[in-house]
């Protein structure tokens, strides 16, 4: 049976989604009198809005990740399976 | 060529970044050989059921599927509505139960389990090499595609991609290939919503859209409504771009070449056999099936889009010529003779529709955008890659090389070797990648792969699972004259306009087809019932298994699963009354 602890997916996701959000929102404030840049995306800022979304989308994964965090790392039903199968010799086979 | 700017690369590297991370922290957690194929089975149901669709979104679905919309229209969401859904909800409900509490580590040891080691022997092989050469169609999609659009070198960026995929399978095996899947999923998610959004409104919305469709529609001799919709043209196959009837999209497309893919192939499966539980693992494929639902909209209608918009709106930015042999924003296929557009023998302009998503991007997405857009066309590629590589070291390591080279190893052992398989697995994918670049369209190749090998499959899986007195011996002469059935059709069928060869049509021309995937579709069919027919007249004629060792490996000798206490939300019949509830009506609305 496996003991190390694994982290909870929604950490990396929400960190990924947040930083990503962060430099296109930046970026987007930055840019947002360009015309020339904004003309394809039918003159909305699509930097600054769809980052914001983005950010709002991280937070929210790191914050369930992170709350996930501090209870025990693997559930009740895939302990008792790999219980089983380490019962029954699955892993050597 | 468009050029990125530093902000499109920094966006590239925080991904690169995040995935890598991921492999890293997860190489603590990776000691057993079960860590490593099967994740330990300890993946919560949400987190299987997006590994589950996303190790299927590689270079095939978001290329592939934007192509088809602008060949087909909305028509191709019948390879989701009619075709994915119903198989995923029926692996859900029916199969899963026989995968997961057989207690198997693969598709094909269930095959042993229930059959013998000779079936599940042709299963493993064509399984691997089947999985090797995917992988090197989609690496070499990936290359072409970032050598045409940025002029990235092609073996530079097949191998960083490679190098990178090797890098988190190796240190956290599948645990670190499902965490990539499902950060993939919402990065094309992201990365394409507002592409559609984009897309539409410079459209005019979808009746803007549909009336531009309708002149494409009349310009290629249909009538006008035969893009935009699904089912209303379906009656004769000249009278749809896709050039199938009804009967040969419901059957081969909808039965047998999907139940064959999403009940039966273990990249997919295998996301459901790493869940934590069997109420987990029959819960993952329908948890898949409701983002997938709506898939049609993220990756179809991009393709459609490209052909009711232009380049002219974007002024001095378009980096793209605007030239008379577009096709909305998609443009020709190149003749490497005459540096022109590619004009086929009837003296039409070849159009390059792969390109149709990628042009989407370029047209509609400024710089910052941009760099996510390619970020998650670059996951879908990676995440394939990566999908193909776990199902490949399990089926090699479990059904190859402890059951025929190395038997009663140490765990340690095979810990090991599945390590070194993701090794030469994508050191031969690379290869596969170089043979590959002689091949043009990518889907048309795996429909026809899936339907020699597939489509007798799952007539093998139902009745296994379904009727107690098949045999192994049935099995495997079934499947063996399932694929000879599929090579036979093929080889006396050719599409219209195709040229006897690759195509079909080499033992002589007997049957034309309106369509090569109409000839796909029908293949599919003459394979399944041929292998369905076999393997029942050859069950009978061989000696039956006794009923006791078929426990837990076929429906009528196997307890009903018991439903332990779970929300509503959460139960299997539930679930699956929804997705197909959604599905039909989605199928009324688009008719």
């Amino acid at each position: 049976m496996s003991t190390a602890a694994r982290f909870d997916i929604r950490i990396p996701i929400g960190t990924l989604f947040s930083l990503l959000g962060v430099i296109l929102a930046i970026y987007g404030v930055a840019t947002r009198t360009d015309i020339g840049l904004y003309g394809r995306s039918e003159n909305i800022v699509i930097n600054l809005w769809w980052g914001l979304i983005m950010i709002v989308f991280g937070a929210g994964m790191l914050y369930f990740g992170l709350r996930a965090h501090k209870r025990p790392l693997h559930s009740a039903a895939g302990e008792a399976t790999e219980a089983r199968e380490h019962r029954l010799g699955l892993e050597r086979e | 060529m468009t050029h990125l700017t530093p902000i499109d690369y920094l966006l590239m590297l925080v991904y690169f970044a995040v995935v890598l991370s991921v492999g890293w922290m997860l190489r603590r957690s990776t000691k057993t050989s079960t860590d490593f194929f099967l994740s330990g089975r300890s993946i919560p149901s949400w987190v299987a059921g997006l590994a589950f669709i996303s190790a299927n979104l590689g270079a095939q679905e978001v290329i592939g599927m934007g192509a088809s919309g602008a060949k087909y229209g909305i028509a191709t969401s019948h390879f989701y509505w009619i075709g994915a859904i119903p198989a995923m909800v029926f692996v859900g409900l029916f199969m899963m139960p026989f995968y997961y509490g057989s207690r198997a580590r693969s598709v094909p040891e269930y095959l042993k389990l229930r059959y013998d080691e000779k079936t599940r022997t042709l299963n493993a092989v064509s399984f691997a090499v089947m999985t090797i050469m995917s992988s090197g169609i989609s690496m070499y999609a990936m290359g072409k595609l970032f050598n045409l659009l940025l002029g990235w070198s092609f073996d530079l960026s097949m191998l960083v991609a490679a190098v990178i995929v090797l890098a988190y399978i190796f240190l956290g095996g599948l645990t670190s290939a499902i965490y990539n899947e499902v950060i993939q999923f919402f990065l094309i998610v992201f990365g394409f919503a507002p592409l559609v959004f984009l897309g539409l409104r410079a459209a005019g919305g979808w009746s803007g859209l549909q009336v531009k469709l309708a002149e494409v529609s009349v310009q290629r001799g249909f009538q006008p409504g035969a893009m935009t919709h699904a089912w209303r043209y379906m009656g004769d196959p000249s009278q749809n771009p896709i050039g199938v009837e009804w009967f040969g999209l419901v059957m081969g497309l909808g039965f047998v070449l999907s139940f064959g893919y999403w009940c039966t192939d273990f990249l997919v499966v295998q996301r459901a056999m790493a869940s934590e539980s069997m109420a987990a693992a029959r819960r993952t494929p329908l948890i898949a099936a409701l983002p997938k639902v709506l898939f049609p909209f993220l990756v179809i209608l991009p393709g459609m889009i490209a052909l009711g918009v232009d380049w002219h709106s974007v002024g001095a930015g378009a980096q793209h010529a605007v030239s008379a042999a577009n096709l909305g924003i998609i443009p020709p296929k190149i003749d490497a003779a005459t540096g022109g557009p590619l004009i086929d023998q009837a003296g039409h302009v070849v159009m390059d529709y792969d390109l149709s998503v990628p042009m989407m991007l370029i047209r509609f997405f400024p710089s910052g955008m941009l760099g996510l857009g390619l970020t998650a066309l670059l996951a879908s590629f990676m995440s394939g890659m990566a999908g193909n590589v776990t199902a490949f070291n399990t089926v090699w390591t479990y059904d190859i090389y402890q059951s025929h080279i190395k038997k009663g190893a140490s765990d340690e052992h095979y810990l090991w070797m599945g390590r070194a398989a993701t090794v030469f697995g994508i050191a031969l994918s690379i290869a596969a990648a170089y043979v590959a670049a002689s091949f043009n369209n990518i889907m048309d190749l795996l429909q026809l792969v899936f339907a020699f090998v597939n489509a007798p499959l799952f007539a093998t899986f139902a009745l296994g699972m379904f009727w107690k007195r098949t045999t192994g011996h049935g099995a495997f002469i079934g499947l063996i004259s399932g694929t000879l059935a599929a090579a036979i059709h093929h080889g006396i069928s050719l599409a219209a306009g195709s040229v006897p060869g690759v195509k079909g049509g080499y033992f002589g021309t007997h049957i034309v087809y309106r369509s090569e995937l109409g000839q796909t579709f029908w293949t599919a069919i003459a394979a399944w019932v041929t292998c369905f027919v076999v393997t029942i007249i050859v069950s009978l004629m061989t000696r039956p298994r006794p009923e006791q060792e078929l426990v837990g490996l076929v429906y009528s000798m196997t307890p009903k699963p018991v439903e332990t206490v779970q929300a509503w939300y959460e139960k299997p019949a539930v679930l699956a009354v929804i997705v197909l509830t959604v599905t039909l009506a989605l199928n009324i609305i688009f008719f």
